[in-house]
């Protein structure tokens, strides 16, 4: 069947046939057209207006906006507002408390996916990916059950008789950090796995011959080997854990103001839109900045264990 | 095994055995929540409380009851599908361009399409609502999928361009000498193998146009809530077992998916 389809020579090919041979065999951009089209519109026009409007007066009526002036008076007023401040400060403290916590929790899973056998692997990726297909909010919703007054851990610790009163949990720092990690657990462990997943075999094999002992394998060999890993892992982290704002707006009870928050409440509700894209422009900048040191870390980290190596 | 044992320290065996019980709790720390919200979701009391009490389905039926949450789900369906259908018909040319094209900047172009997922979708969103107003396009149900597949596509094209490396190019070659023209071998060879590769970014898109509230909480329609800023809503004013079997359908929607990924890709493959 599919001989007959070959030996059809190409003369006899449909018109639109022809075209679309024409437009695949130069080996051309043309196939990408389109998406370059979409993204151009929908994500690099709107960002060069996000920037444009924060450097600007608007005027916005009935959802649209009818005047735009230059200013740079919103940008001055945030950099000068404390509550920007203490906002993104408490947001870059939390985005990395998120991460490093999920290192040091997600780390061992890879380990073991590294030493496992073939089902604890399948088990670990099961684990893995199946929390990413459901959504973030019903995830943060099992931690608002597991930690409310008459949650699992409350019922657990007064059952066993260690507490009289409900502890206060949820609605504190401690509740949105708990389900911070725990959301983002998930998107550092995927890509430490792969990263280990590429130097299974002789090599720790080869370093416990050597003598090494099990300890000193991970640190020497395998810690160095993964620092990719751990670098793409943070750097995802990060970024996710510090534009959430589903586990502050629900675990930190409304009261926990981080940037997306504050970004959510500046564009929704009080319809202050200088000021969203002023806040938009500042998390998008920041993050930018720690993602490069993130960046710098991970390729000094790789350059001196190579270089004590040598 | 029993030999590197007896040779390892007992500083070795210690620092080994606590990370391996790290390993086992955090891998519990992934999936308690989820069991805990679905033994809620059959609690037969009206708040939420653990252990649950009793066995009903009358939450579950309850959500079939609600609406709201009926449209919702239907919206989120429709974005869902129609970002998927996006992500394939833009992203599956793209992944080809970047991986067969011959002209220059065939690097700058998956750099450019992974830009709007590199940035934070909430700015994203932001983003195209202002756009949006400016020109006068308000949030709408289309605004909202296009949105997120924006956002998205990059999963579509990166899942397809790594499969698209790792095929054999002389298939097509074995194809082209026995006279088939570009698009018959792109059509009979190229496009089955890539298959699953794009059946993986789909199931992926899908759950993305589906859940996504970042994006979606600033571009959405106003009569047409999708299920993410509906839950939202949900979550903050009612404290009834409810949720929890909203949530429980979407478990078994993405235990479904993940069926659907190994069955199709594989497991293993996903990550890479």
């Amino acid at each position: 069947m599919t001989e007959a389809a070959f030996s059809q020579p190409a003369s006899k090919a449909s018109l639109s046939e022809q075209v679309l041979d024409k437009l695949l065999s130069g080996r051309g951009i043309w196939p990408a057209v389109p998406a370059i089209i979409v993204l151009s519109v929908v994500a690099v026009i709107p960002f060069v207006i996000l920037l444009s409007l924060g450097f600007s007066d608007i005027v916005v009526s009935r959802g649209a906006i009818v005047s735009q002036t230059f200013s740079l008076s919103h940008l001055t007023n945030a950099l000068t507002d404390p509550l920007y401040w203490t906002t993104f400060q408490r947001s870059l403290t939390l985005a990395i408390n998120t991460t490093v916590l999920c290192l040091l929790f997600g780390y061992p899973v890879a380990y073991l996916f590294l030493i496992g056998g073939k089902w604890t692997r399948r088990l670990i990726l099961i684990l893995t990916i199946a929390p990413l297909l459901t959504s973030g909010i019903v995830r943060t919703y099992a931690w608002l059950v597991i930690l409310g007054g008459r949650g699992v851990v409350n019922s657990t610790l007064m059952s066993l008789g260690l507490i009289d009163q409900p502890l206060r949990i949820m609605n504190t720092h401690w509740a949105v950090l708990i389900g911070m990690v725990q959301i983002h657990l998930p998107v550092m462990i995927l890509p430490l796995i792969a990263v280990m997943s590429r130097h299974e075999g002789g090599l720790f094999e080869a370093s416990a011959n050597l003598g090494a002992s099990r300890l000193g394998t991970l640190r020497t060999v395998i810690l160095p080997l993964s620092a990719p890993g751990i670098g793409t892992g943070a750097a995802l982290v990060f970024t996710l854990s510090y534009t959430t704002f589903v586990v502050p707006q629900l675990l930190g009870g409304g009261n926990y103001l981080n940037a997306a928050t504050m970004i959510y409440e500046q564009v929704v509700f009080s319809l202050e839109w200088s000021k969203g894209s002023v806040s938009s422009l500042i998390l998008m900048v920041t993050c930018l900045i720690v993602l490069v040191v993130i960046a710098m870390i991970t390729n000094l980290f790789t350059r001196w264990t190579k270089g004590r190596d040598a | 095994m029993i030999k590197a044992l007896r040779t390892a320290s007992l500083g070795d065996i210690l620092g080994i055995g606590l990370i391996l019980f790290v390993a086992v709790f955090s891998l519990l720390l992934l999936i308690a929540p989820s069991v805990i919200v679905i033994l809620i979701s059959f609690d037969t009391r009206a708040f939420v409380s653990f252990p649950p009490e009793g066995f009903t389905l009358r939450w579950y039926a309850e959500v079939f009851e609600q609406t709201e949450l009926v449209g919702a789900m239907w919206t989120s369906l429709k974005v869902g599908l129609m970002v998927t259908f996006l992500c394939i018909v833009l992203g599956v040319p793209t992944a080809l361009a970047c991986v067969r094209g011959k002209f220059r900047g065939t690097t700058a172009l998956s750099v450019f399409v992974l830009v709007p997922h590199m940035v934070p979708g909430i700015v994203l969103g932001v983003a195209v609502l202002f756009a949006g107003a400016l020109v006068g396009v308000s949030p709408s149900i289309w605004l909202q999928a296009i949105s997120i597949t924006v956002f998205i596509i990059a999963v579509m094209v990166r899942t397809v361009q790594s499969r698209l490396v790792r095929l054999d190019p002389s298939l097509e070659e074995a194809a082209t000498n026995l006279g088939a023209t570009s698009f018959q071998s792109l059509r009979t060879i190229t496009f089955p193998l890539l298959l699953p590769a794009i059946l993986a970014g789909a199931v992926f898109t899908f759950v993305e146009g589906f859940d996504n509230l970042s994006v979606a909480i600033f571009t959405h329609g106003f009569r047409d809530r999708p299920l993410p800023v509906e839950l939202l809503a949900l979550v903050q004013y009612t404290s009834s077992p409810l949720v929890a079997a909203v949530s429980g359908v979407q478990i078994l929607l993405a235990i479904l998916a993940l069926v659907a990924v190994s069955m199709s890709v594989g497991l293993d493959k996903v990550n890479e």
